[in-house]
């Protein structure tokens, strides 16, 4: 990897700084606490889809095994627990075996904060408004590409869709075979999709990946899916339906910009979900972590009913500076 | 040779649903929650049409032993595009429809590269840029100085390609064969 020095993004570096600021005007007007976080952790949660850097701390005979953080929810969760309410982190997360794309680096800026009292869709309202406070901050108005060329891209409102009708609508299965997964895989193999050596997991993120992604996002507004099926459900609180869980992504130029949930606040569950989550990635030989138990611990405490929400910063600079991938806004790149 | 998806790069050839295609994008891309995917661009070499597929990153591709040889262009006809070896003079052909709008733009004698599959002949390895002599043109309208004007003029191989207004008959431009576009004047 090289040090790549690009001062000619001088510009969409400045766009950079000017969401930073808006997002932190946003969050300071709307009661959400600016935290200040770590980094560097001597425990993790165990996720078996994401890979993490490890390092070690060196004070003479003394090493201890420190991690950097894939994302900030190990320490603002505890600070829920504790009755911080409603707070957000700005900053650095890091995932390895990640490369440059123009959508990902290694090393990435997320924005994650949590609202006390209010489930996934009242957080879609709120995280609209965000999107339109910063707009309106803005110069230059944001753009997307339609079938009929530029268009700017309105924050009024969500093109707003189940994942039960998207997957109807762009890729013809049906509600009955997306909550079956016999029928899921019989479909994904009729599309011709490798089934062998595959969960319903990936199956689903192929075909979303593949088949509808590229439709959203790109009529003007911002695509708001919801109602995911309970295996994609991550941490999210199940509905009435028991088929589906209470999770939103969002999407801009056929791009996921940002996700958030109503938090499942039942530890058992978390529980059981820790231990599969470490004997997948011990299966998968990813790296054998430290696994932070007493995040469990908080948790029996009582997590507040609440709704998390992570966005990938970069990826919602790249909107407003109109740019096609995340390099482009930065002065300096590891490539 | 088998690969993990996530390694695939642009440019190779790979089986895809039974066809055999060249990845013309490859980007890694995992969602925020869930298993990361390489996102694909893949063109099939039979109907030289482009798809787009999502590989799992860990999934197994085949990559093809594929060679590309430097080729003379001899002619076409209805259907084929001829080509030889000028060391062996083999001879090769390749449909018009696999090789796509770019053969517009071939002339007779060029030298270009050919990729070959099991001594088959798949595609060609299209040129960055070709040099072409205009045979037909109007000259600019009096008066017209709208900057960045263009006009259409037919180059030594038949196709019309658009260039400024002050590109004129007799003179040698340069083309982006792939998509067609006026570089420059040689």
């Amino acid at each position: 990897m090289k040090i790549k020095t690009s001062l000619k993004n001088l510009h969409n570096y400045k766009v950079y700084l000017e969401v930073e600021k808006a997002v932190h005007e946003f969050m300071k007007r709307h009661g959400y606490l600016k935290t200040d976080l770590p980094v560097l952790s001597p425990a993790l949660i165990p996720e078996s889809y994401l890979e993490i850097f490890e390092t070690e701390f060196n004070y003479f005979e003394k090493k201890e095994k420190l991690y950097l953080t894939p994302s900030p929810e190990i320490f603002l969760k505890r600070l829920l627990v504790a009755g911080i309410g409603n707070c957000y982190y700005l900053g650095r997360s890091f995932r390895n075996s990640e490369p440059n794309s123009f959508w990902h680096l290694p090393e990435f800026t997320m924005l994650e904060f949590y609202k006390v009292g209010i489930d996934y869709l009242k957080m879609a309202d709120e995280v609209l408004k965000m999107l339109r406070y910063i707009d309106n901050k803005l110069k230059n108005p944001a753009f997307v590409k339609t079938s009929a060329g530029k268009q700017k891209l309105k924050f009024n409102k969500w093109e707003k869709y189940s994942v039960a009708e998207v997957f109807e609508k762009f890729t013809g299965i049906k509600k009955e075979a997306l909550f079956n997964e016999k029928l899921f895989f019989k479909k994904a193999k009729e599309k011709k999709y490798n089934i062998n050596i595959t969960t319903y997991e990936n199956l689903f993120s192929q075909i979303l990946a593949t088949e509808i992604e590229p439709k959203l996002g790109v009529n003007g507004y911002p695509t708001l899916l919801y109602d995911y099926p309970k295996q994609m459900a991550s941490l999210a609180k199940l509905n009435d339906d028991n088929q589906t869980a209470q999770r939103c992504e969002f999407y801009i130029n056929g791009l996921e910009v940002g996700g958030f949930c109503t938090e499942l606040n039942d530890y058992k569950e978390q529980q059981k979900r820790f231990i599969s989550e470490s004997k997948r990635r011990k299966q998968s030989k990813m790296i054998n972590h430290t696994i932070d138990k007493d995040f469990i611990e908080a948790l029996k405490y009582g997590l507040p009913f609440c709704t998390g929400a992570g966005i990938g910063f970069e990826r919602l600079v790249m909107i407003y500076a109109n740019t096609q991938s995340i390099e482009e806004l930065k002065l300096i790149n590891i490539v | 040779m088998k690969v993990n998806a996530g390694n695939l790069k642009k440019g190779e050839f790979v089986f895809f649903q039974g066809e055999i295609c060249q990845v013309q994008k490859a980007d890694f891309y995992s969602p925020g929650k869930g298993s990361a995917l390489m996102k694909a661009r893949l063109k099939n070499l039979m109907s030289a049409k482009n798809v787009d597929y999502a590989y799992k990153s860990n999934e197994q591709v085949e990559v093809l032993d594929v060679t590309s040889v430097e080729m003379q262009y001899l002619y076409k006809d209805n259907e084929n595009l001829y080509f030889m070896n000028e060391r062996t003079f083999d001879q090769s052909s390749l449909p018009i429809s696999t090789v796509g709008k770019i053969s517009r733009f071939f002339k007779d004698g060029e030298k270009m590269f050919v990729y070959f599959y099991n001594d088959k002949p798949l595609s060609i390895r299209p040129p960055s840029s070709v040099k072409l002599k205009i045979i037909e043109a109007e000259d600019a309208a009096k008066g017209d100085t709208v900057s960045g004007a263009k006009k259409p003029v037919r180059v030594e191989t038949g196709a019309v390609v658009m260039v400024p207004i002050f590109v004129k008959i007799g003179e040698t431009i340069s083309i982006n064969p792939e998509t067609g576009e006026y570089t420059g004047r040689v």
